[in-house]
């Protein structure tokens, strides 16, 4: 142990906290994996999530009711019933029709993008809603073509108000990624888990895995605003 | 150049155009007025088809545009349009405002997209505004950009819904001038306004609509001065 976490340890102990400096430098390296993970799966479900979002979106504008009519279905069925349900029942029962082995990152990522899906697709919807008319009116009228008006005057404009909303959705996935823990999928919360079954100690693994989500969250937060203060065209 | 036969618009079972027939000749400044829900303003929008047409024909320069072999994006070039919201695209700058029609659908260099929409900022006076976005201009400077922008396109027509009608009292007059400039070279205009002043002016036919019907039209001065029917009379008393 560093000489810093030394004094930590001698500062908890003098105060009477029960609290094992050593359990969380142990595990750290799990913890770290753990994390890795974690970030890789939830940046998988954004990407994901942000591309059939955008497909499931569009599906839901579509001007026949037969073509709308599974997209809504689908975002009811997302938005509707949990997403632990959704993870069992995507491991359980969907992944093993398609995979001959289990894998329960795969299961997660699945899950997360499916379900962030139908979040993303009613962000775009209301995003694309919310510019004023007018705007693709004037570029029509221009000559714009229809693709050449969502391209450059629609979505540009779109893209800077759903950013917000999008930014709590990846927050949310983020978070989320945690339910991964009980499949067994290795990520942070599962580490967690592990060090609690090995010690039989609960406040120092899981108060570092919430200290770990802080940062990451906090640290996502952060990025989204600089993004939008990017885009500010004051 | 715009030949209107018979053109019918209905919103659902609402009628805002019952049997509209005019031709404007080139070089021409026709101005539309009459009370609010009169169709004035979707008759405009009927000509460039940014409103569907229930029935009629719309012929520009002989092209039928409800046609389903007519290029509309191609008709719309020819025709530019000026709106009551100035409608500017808000995430680009004014230079980026005029020059990005030019470059996407005229496919134009960029620079000499630039140059070209330099020479409509100086003629508009807002040179000094190229590089600044939208939010920041005033009423009157956002609709002489949009002027530009419409005019970068090189159309053959200009179609001005309400240009006027969402500035404040005193930037109203530095818009008309750039219009009434646009008519002395001979560009051929379509004005839906509730500038008389305008009207009488610059106008060659003052057409006045209402209910979906024009219920007269004529030269300004004889349709100002010597209203005809009823229902012209009735609104010329009202806001002259």
């Amino acid at each position: 142990m560093s000489d810093f976490v030394m004094i930590i340890q001698e500062m908890l102990d003098t105060i009477g906290i029960d609290f094992r400096m050593d359990i969380v430098i142990d595990y750290l390296p799990f913890f770290l994996k753990g994390t890795l993970i974690t970030i890789a799966v939830s940046a998988a479900g954004v990407i994901m999530g942000m591309i059939l979002g955008l497909l499931v979106g569009m599906g839901k504008v579509a001007k026949l009711w037969i073509i709308r009519f599974p997209f809504i279905c689908y975002i009811n069925f997302f938005r509707g019933t949990p997403l632990l349900v959704q993870l069992f029942l995507i491991h359980f029962a969907v992944m093993p029709l398609i995979l001959s082995e289990t894998n329960t990152i795969a299961s997660l990522v699945v899950t997360l993008s499916l379900n962030s899906a139908a979040y993303v697709a009613e962000i775009f919807r209301a995003g694309i809603k919310s510019i004023d008319k007018g705007q693709a009116e004037a570029a029509h009228s221009l000559g714009m073509n229809k693709i050449q008006v969502m391209r450059y005057v629609v979505l540009p404009q779109a893209f800077k108000r759903m950013i917000p909303p999008l930014g709590n959705e990846f927050i949310v996935l983020l978070k989320d990624s945690s339910l991964g823990a009980i499949i067994a999928a290795p990520e942070l919360l599962y580490w967690g888990r592990a060090a609690t079954g090995q010690y039989y100690r609960v406040w120092e693994p899981y108060l570092t895995v919430a200290l770990i989500y802080l940062l990451l969250t906090l640290t996502l937060t952060y990025l989204l605003n600089y993004v939008e203060r990017r885009l500010d065209t004051e | 150049m715009i030949s209107v036969k018979n053109l019918k618009k209905s919103f659902g079972s609402l009628e805002v155009l019952k049997d509209i027939t005019i031709d404007i000749l080139p070089q021409e400044v026709v101005v539309v007025i009459g009370p609010s829900g009169s169709g004035k303003s979707t008759f405009l929008r009927c000509l460039n088809l940014i409103e569907s047409i229930t029935d009629g024909q719309v012929l520009i320069e002989d092209v039928n545009i409800t046609d389903k072999q007519t290029d509309i994006n191609k008709i719309r070039t020819e025709v530019g349009m000026v709106f009551q919201q100035f409608n500017l695209f808000p995430h680009k700058t004014v230079l980026e405002n005029i020059t990005l029609p030019m470059i996407t659908v005229r496919k134009w260099k960029r620079n000499a997209a630039e140059s070209k929409a330099l020479t409509l900022l100086e003629k508009v006076g807002l040179s000094d505004k190229a590089d600044v976005y939208p939010d920041s201009l005033s009423g009157g400077q956002k609709q002489r950009v949009a002027i530009a922008r419409a005019l970068g396109m090189e159309p053959k027509v200009m179609l001005f819904d309400e240009p006027t009608s969402a500035l404040d009292p005193e930037m109203v007059g530095e818009v008309l001038e750039v219009m009434k400039q646009l008519a002395q070279e001979g560009m051929t205009m379509v004005v839906v306004t509730h500038e008389m002043g305008f009207a009488k002016e610059v106008g060659d036919r003052v057409v006045f609509m209402d209910e979906g019907y024009v219920v007269e039209e004529n030269k300004p001065a004889e349709l100002f001065g010597n209203p005809q029917h009823e229902r012209t009379q009735a609104f010329l008393s009202k806001i002259l």
